[in-house]
């Protein structure tokens, strides 16, 4: 690898900032997260290797490199709801009263955590209810060429089970699914449809369908094992479609076709083109900015009375909509994502607060132009505003270190514990800025305040709903803003220069890989990733940062396709 | 301070299990249960002179205002402060715990390390949740006393314990006090509809039907128990540990489902609303309370636990004129509002503990009530919000646990570990404890707690 490799460089030009740096060398150095951080200051001209010329495979160029550990982990909800789609064709959100999802990171991943009896029930619940709709009408569910009985039941179950365990099944497992059958038939009078019933409850409940099982292929060295090609089919669907397989990647498995760069790359274009994609980069990005809870976010009713549940659930839709429309119809680039100043969305009352109305003759799924010079991507959008924000006011403070943390990957460390960190109320009389400008002037704060607040005041021309505005109290909106800290440096006015300068950073770009990584993984990078998360990188930047390439790169990388260890 | 206006609650009217609910399940497979009105019964043990043992543990979230909150006078004759005061009535009842300490070691900040802490008296595992001092905290490292104790006394009743929460919050380390072990966290349920549906929807409904429903679940958890044990045998690493954690709750469903259906009739409540926005929190808070009291009532489980909120709660208590708990612990002392409001607050949780109490005296056990036969312990992940300090962290009990402890009493401490509270509270509970968590290396239960 070309590539100068140093460690933190997200922080490195945080080093004269003392009380701030002392906080953070505590915090990363412990930090699973920190020590994988690419440089990408160095600028020897190999733009253009995009880590996989001539078909060399990636894993391969990390043969003699550790990757992290990736814990067993089990469906998210979301991850449920569409697998029981994919498999018994229910749109039903059966995993609707599953306790909540653990993160790592930004992203839900279960992976943390054992379960107890509670979530164990829950489990139980939601088999039992999918079973019964499923069974409901059998003539949907299953085709018997002649009479409804045994030998068909068992057909249908012996691709049902395989389906979803995401692998064939020992003679030994598909003897016990059947043997529920025969139980379940044989408590009611030899119903078929009550055993079908029964032994789909089972298998909704086996942990070979709850979690993610891999053991990887047996007999390879502990340090990595490759995973089989059922497991690495799992991976990709979890991955790209938040779901399980289909039957052609399936297939793909069955043929060989995945055990090699060309059979995977082409499954990912596939997979990619596959409106199934959508679910995955709406989940990601609601995920990493935060707004895939934004319903629950309450706001001040007399201050902000257009915005209600219906109101957050558009901005949480523009966000995904307008990231699908980056990735999928337009350049798939980071600087689009960035810079781009439109929105998907066709609520009128979103259109409203952006000051704009739905154009006559508007095609569904084609953008709307914003105002000029007010938005900018991604992080100027409303609900991105609106969930960094109080319910009666702005935060520059959670805006900043939004800006800092999700996407420059700057790991800030918590104030200290005796600090006064309330919010100031509220005052007619000044603007937030104002207000915060006095409240962080305390030299004690102001190590690690002039990282953050400086980004988040350049937000301030938008409201706490996400609204864009000139004035506040009367008074003119001071967004001028300053960087500095990080590879990017300098003074800029408002959220749209902000971007165009993020769009530029190596940091930034750095950050997108990693987070696309976590999520792609389910877990938090570690200082074993190093060489994966480098090719991953370099493929990345060659490709003028497609998250397209990007996503393939992951996929191809040794990380994905290996796990650390015997289980 | 200003006083804030409402917040509108912007989440959908009413969340609640919008695939399925386990009595819509029951109806369509042909059962039916016929609901009928809360009436506390134990009949059996009535007679028998002395109800079960309890335990049940409370927990409310940033800190007291110890100075409104502890007695004045003596151990055996006091006043209660204004924070208390509410619990006037159940004085007779109560050991006030003044002057513990809940030691606090490792990774975390003060709101994670006070709330995995609490219960545990133990330290974290470094994970990925932040929080600083020279690391990033994760999960607690060990069990919770609730679960120590649950695991010698469980087997009596259907649900080994039970979990209540009012708004806990995603699953993190700052919001779960319960560990079944280490990575262990139990969440409380928070759906108050889940949780009558989880503990009351089986309950009358007709036996022919529920034989099969037992016999198809015996079968299908005989398969998932198989599948488990299997995974189980092929793990060694910490993966293992979730596997085995997985397979003990399968034990634990499978036991229950082989149980006679408990006698026990079902309260009936009104869940027509959303029991995550702010607006509801009491009224959450109360359907959670009759539950508890219901379960323990009817013999379901002997340990419980109800969590309100959680650290770092910003629950917005304009119900009593105070503004957002967290943001309002943190302001100075010199802060009258402040003092006023944070008083407020804690007022208001001692009015729902004087609801439970309420309901638990209700409930004739022998010569006396389930609260004679109960321990009742509740505890804070902080001493006080503004400085997330960690003593005196505020405990009260309730309730004598069958005569164990000798109640009516205001008790002070030196900065006393508050794992050797927990210790006591096991021994108070029959379970033969001299340690408890790796926070305090000492030996014994907390002296004069115990008749």
């Amino acid at each position: 690898m070309r590539r100068r490799w140093i460690k933190q460089t997200g922080v490195v030009g945080l080093m004269s900032l003392t009380a701030c740096y002392s906080g953070l060398g505590d915090s990363l150095g412990e930090n699973a997260g920190g020590d994988a951080g690419l440089d990408d200051g160095d600028d020897d001209g190999d733009d253009g290797d995009d880590g996989n010329e001539g078909g060399e495979d990636p894993a391969q160029l990390c043969s003699d490199s550790d990757i992290g550990a990736t814990s067993l982990r089990r469906l998210t909800a979301s991850q449920y709801k569409h697998t029981i789609g994919d498999l018994l064709g229910l749109d039903g959100d059966y995993a609707a009263g599953f306790a909540a999802d653990e993160r790592a990171g930004a992203f839900k991943s279960n992976g943390s955590a054992s379960v107890g009896e509670l979530q164990v029930e829950q489990y139980l619940d939601a088999a039992e209810s999918v079973a019964l709709d499923a069974t409901a009408d059998l003539d949907t569910l299953l085709s018997c060429d002649g009479a409804l009985g045994d030998p068909c039941a068992e057909d249908f179950l012996a691709d049902f089970a395989q389906r979803a365990f995401r692998r064939p099944l020992t003679p030994v497992e598909f003897a016990g699914v059947v043997a529920v059958y025969r139980t379940g038939k044989d408590a009611s009078e030899g119903s078929v449809q009550d055993g079908l019933r029964v032994a789909i409850s089972a298998v909704l409940q086996s942990p070979y369908f709850l979690y993610h099982v891999e053991f990887g292929v047996p007999g390879e060295a502990d340090s990595r094992v490759a995973l089989d090609g059922y497991e690495l089919a799992s991976r990709l669907s979890y991955f790209l479609w938040d779901s399980m397989p289909d039957g052609a990647l399936f297939e793909a498995v069955a043929t060989g076709s995945l055990e090699d760069v060309e059979g995977i790359s082409a499954e990912v274009e596939r997979m990619l083109a596959s409106p199934k994609a959508k679910e995955t980069v709406a989940s990601f990005h609601e995920q990493w900015l935060g707004v895939d809870e934004l319903e629950t976010s309450e706001k001040n009713a007399e201050l902000f009375p257009e915005y209600d549940v219906a109101l957050a659930a558009s901005m949480r839709a523009d966000v995904a909509a307008f990231a699908n429309w980056v990735i999928s119809e337009q350049d798939g680039r980071l600087e689009t994502l960035l810079t781009a100043n439109v929105t998907l969305s066709e609520d009128p009352q979103l259109l409203a607060l952006y000051g704009v109305e739905l154009p006559p003759g508007h095609v569904s799924g084609t953008p709307i132009e914003l105002p000029a010079g007010e938005r900018a991507g991604l992080l100027t959008m409303a609900g991105v505003m609106a969930k960094h924000a109080h319910p009666d006011a702005t935060s520059p403070i959670l805006r900043g270190v939004m800006l800092r943390q999700d996407i420059l990957c700057t790991q800030l460390p918590p104030p200290p514990p005796e600090v006064d960190n309330v919010p100031p109320s509220p005052d007619p009389n000044a603007t937030t800025r104002e207000q915060f400008a006095q409240h962080t002037a305390d030299p004690a704060c102001a190590g690690c305040h002039q990282l953050i607040d400086p980004l988040g005041f350049a937000m301030e021309s938008y409201d706490a709903i996400g609204a864009f505005r000139t004035t506040e109290n009367g008074k003119p909106i001071d967004n001028s803003g300053e960087v500095i800290g990080a590879d990017i440096s300098g003074t800029f006015n408002g959220g749209v220069e902000l971007s165009a300068l993020l769009t530029d950073s190596a940091s930034v770009q750095q950050c997108v890989s990693r987070q696309w990584f976590r999520y792609a993984l389910g877990r938090i990078e570690s200082p074993d990733d190093a060489c994966a998360i480098e090719g991953i990188h370099e493929a990345f930047e060659a490709a003028d940062f497609d998250v397209r390439v990007l996503l393939r790169a992951i996929v191809l990388s040794s990380a994905f396709r290996f796990r650390k260890g015997a289980v | 301070m200003t006083t804030r206006s409402t917040y509108r609650s912007t989440a959908t009217p009413k969340r609640k299990n919008q695939g399925f609910s386990r009595r819509a399940f029951l109806g369509s497979i042909g059962a039916s249960a016929a609901l009928a009105p809360f009436i506390p019964m134990l009949e059996s043990q009535a007679d028998e002179g002395v109800g079960p043992k309890r335990l049940v543990l409370l927990f409310s979230p940033n800190g007291t205002l110890h100075e409104r909150w502890a007695p004045t006078g003596t151990a055996d004759d006091f006043q209660l402060g204004e924070i208390l005061a509410p619990l006037e009535d159940y004085k007779d009842q109560m050991i006030v715990l003044d002057g513990l300490e809940v030691i606090r070691q490792g990774l975390g900040d003060g709101h994670q390390k006070g709330m995995a802490c609490l219960w545990t008296g133990n330290q974290l595992n470094a994970g990925d949740f932040g929080g600083g001092n020279g690391g990033s905290a994760g999960w607690a490292g060990a069990a919770s006393i609730d679960q120590a104790i649950a695991d010698a006394i469980g087997g009596e009743t259907a649900y080994r314990s039970l979990e209540f929460g009012v708004q806990n919050g995603g699953p993190t380390n700052w919001s779960r006090m319960i560990y079944g072990g280490s990575d262990s966290p139990i969440a409380a349920e928070n759906s108050p509809e889940a949780m009558f549906d989880r503990l009351f929807a089986d309950l009358g409904v007709d036996t022919t039907a529920l034989d099969q429903l037992k016999a198809e679940r015996r079968s299908v958890l005989d398969l998932v128990h198989n599948d488990l044990a299997a995974l189980e045998a092929k793990y060694s690493s910490s993966d293992k540990a979730k596997i085995s954690a997985h397979l003990e709750a399968i034990r634990a469903i499978e036991r229950r489902n082989d149980l006679a259906t408990p006698t026990c009739e079902s309260p009936e409540q009104d869940y027509e609303f959303n029991f995550d926005a702010n607006e509801n929190f009491p009224a959450v808070s109360r359907l959670m309370i009759d539950q508890m009291v219901m379960s323990l009532a009817c013999d379901l489980t002997r340990v419980a636990s109800l969590q309100w909120s959680r650290s770092v709660s910003q629950t917005e208590f304009n119900w009593v004129g105070a503004g957002r708990h967290h943001d309002l612990s943190h302001l100075g002392d010199e802060d009258g509002e402040m003092i006023s409001q944070v008083t407020a607050i804690n007022r208001w949780y001692s009015e729902e503990v004087k609801y439970l109490l309420d309901a638990m005296a209700a409930v004739p056990e022998g010569d006396g009530t389930m609260l004679d036969n109960s321990i009742v312990v509740w505890g804070n992940e902080l001493s006080r919000g503004n400085s997330h300090g960690n003593r005196p962290v505020p405990f009260v009990t309730f309730g004598g646990g069958c005569g164990a402890l000798q109640t009516g009493r205001h008790l002070t401490f030196d900065n006393e570990p508050h794992n050797r509270m927990l210790v006591a509270l096991a021994q108070a509970m029959d379970v033969d404890m001299q340690t408890f968590g790796n926070n305090d290396p000492g030996s014994g239960g907390l002296a004069g707690l115990f008749s």
